[in-house]
């Protein structure tokens, strides 16, 4: 018996800290070139309203882009757009230029913001505590420039469903009642099910452990849906098992048999702007 | 405009997806069927086999890379004990073990293949947070020996006793999978190649990765192992 004791524990000092959270969340370089020239006419914004700006995560530096007035903050709408997993946020520059102009040009004021070792943003991304620390970074600020509850509108796409999910659940310093996830993930042990065929928790592989439906039955207010059934990135069920268990005030799905990940494209920007504009101003 | 945009946006998307794929690749290292099946003809009373296999589970248009160790004894001539470790899950920070036994049922002669069971249990070990999970496995293999030469057939189904653990009800009880492959075992040595269909019940996912399957079931791949007898 100690025999096989001492080999477990051998094995045990053998393994590597290798966590693939580290590779998941591992952004890239940046160009940070936020100009009209690589947007279509309709996503044009005035360039006067483009502002970059910092805040600090931990003793980390992260990279905001916000489009609209800053007086905008206290007194107007604003969508905090949480990207996928993407190298920066050079490549929502126009979803987020398109979404500023939802409805009217500059209707709303739109932000976005690089994670730690995303674009310009130092530091390394680990697990949703950094998210978490990031975002609230970005939410403190918006909070000092006087955004309150009922003008937010989180808008996470993708992987930013991860940071997004536990904010719902009542980890924003300013509470959410509009909450948009486009093409969400699930949990982090569903992807390691579906990928072994095995009931291995995801703590086999990561410290990163993420659960959205558990997130979804926590956030009490409103939730937009919107996901595509051929997105083999975010499989279809799982989101659907996910965002399905939000028991909150108000729940819309807007689903697309013939979408994939890239939804947007999919389905086009008409019939886009048309589902979120309609629960934007519900 | 709009157009050129978009398929801007489409190639830094499936650029990006690159990148990531490595993540959903490492993700899919605890396959189940990790290397070539064990012992298919038992060994003899008292000789006793270590060696190192690699499994290649199809990813994409590549093949993981999962590297294992293993040890097996002939307890008599028709019961062999055997022992193994994956290396590549240890990296990842899993300790997993399997061991088992394989028993021949009938021996083989020139007309009719010799048969032998196998049966043991796969055990995962989570270095961060301690997470158990034991998968009794039972298999038969069919194989024919001429000389050196052995060839086999194998089906092998690994069993998930905490099934109801999957999320969202997915969890499965069975994961069979099936294989044919070859042998040389000369003296000191054997060298093993194994052709396998994994889980072909199911559908496998790995999010931004592509799975070569059967009819859109499971996985497939070649397994390669060297032994040494002594």
């Amino acid at each position: 018996m100690m025999k096989k004791i001492l080999i477990l524990a051998s094995l045990s000092l053998l393994t590597s800290c290798l966590d693939i959270s580290a590779v998941m969340l591992y952004g890239g370089p940046g160009e940070y070139n936020f100009t009209n020239a690589s947007l279509d006419a309709i996503d044009h914004v005035d360039e006067s309203k483009i502002h970059r700006l910092q805040t600090f995560s931990d003793q980390d530096t992260i990279e905001i882009l916000y489009i609209g007035d800053y007086s905008q903050i206290e007194s107007d709408t604003i969508i905090l757009f949480l990207h996928g997993n993407v190298p920066s946020m050079d490549s929502y520059w126009s979803t987020i230029a398109h979404i500023a102009n939802l409805g009217e040009q500059h209707r709303y004021g739109v932000m976005m913001y690089d994670y730690r070792g995303y674009g310009k943003s130092t530091g390394t991304s680990t697990d949703e505590t950094s998210l978490a620390s990031d975002y609230e970074s970005v939410m403190s600020w918006l909070k000092d420039q006087g955004l309150e509850s009922d003008r937010l509108i989180v808008f996470a796409n993708s992987i930013g469903s991860l940071t997004a999910g536990p904010a719902a659940a009542g980890g924003s310093l300013i509470p959410i009642e509009k909450l948009i996830m486009e093409v969400p993930q699930s949990s982090s042990a569903i992807i390691m099910q579906s990928s072994t065929g095995l009931s291995l928790p995801s703590s086999m592989l990561t410290i990163f452990e993420f659960d959205l439906a558990v997130d979804m039955s926590n956030y009490p207010a409103e939730l937009l849906w919107m996901h595509g059934e051929l997105d083999a990135t975010a499989p279809f069920n799982d989101a659907a098992s996910a965002m399905r268990s939000h028991e909150g005030s108000y729940f819309e799905e807007a689903i697309y048999p013939s979408a994939g990940h890239g939804l947007r494209w999919d389905i086009g920007n008409e019939e886009w702007d048309r589902v979120l504009l309609n629960f934007i101003l519900k | 405009m709009f157009e050129v945009y978009s398929m801007i946006d489409f190639v830094n998307e499936l650029f990006t997806m690159k990148l990531r794929i490595l993540f959903w690749v490492l993700i899919s290292a605890l396959f189940a069927s990790c290397a070539p099946t064990r012992v298919v003809a038992p060994l003899e009373k008292g000789v006793t086999q270590i060696g190192v296999t690699l499994g290649r589970p199809r990813v994409n248009d590549g093949s993981l890379p999962l590297v294992g160790i293993y040890f097996a004894k002939g307890l008599s001539d028709v019961k062999t004990f055997y022992a193994g470790a994956q290396l590549t899950s240890l990296y990842l920070g899993t300790i997993q073990l399997d061991g088992g036994v394989v028993k021949k049922i009938i021996a083989p002669n020139i007309m009719i293949p010799g048969v032998s069971w196998s049966y043991g249990a796969n055990s995962f070990i989570s270095s961060r947070d301690g997470a158990f999970r034991l998968y009794p496995e039972t298999g038969v293999n069919a194989y024919w020996k001429i000389g050196p030469h052995i060839l086999n057939i194998s089906a092998n189904t690994w069993v998930d006793p905490t099934w109801f653990l999957s999320d969202y009800n997915k969890g499965r009880i069975l994961s069979p999978s099936f294989g044919a492959g070859y042998r040389f075992r000369y003296k000191w040595i054997e060298l093993q190649a194994e052709y396998k269909l994994l889980n072909p019940t199911r559908e496998m996912h790995i999010p931004q990765a592509y799975i070569p399957s059967t009819n859109g079931l499971g996985g497939k791949g070649w397994y390669w192992g060297a032994a040494l007898n002594f």
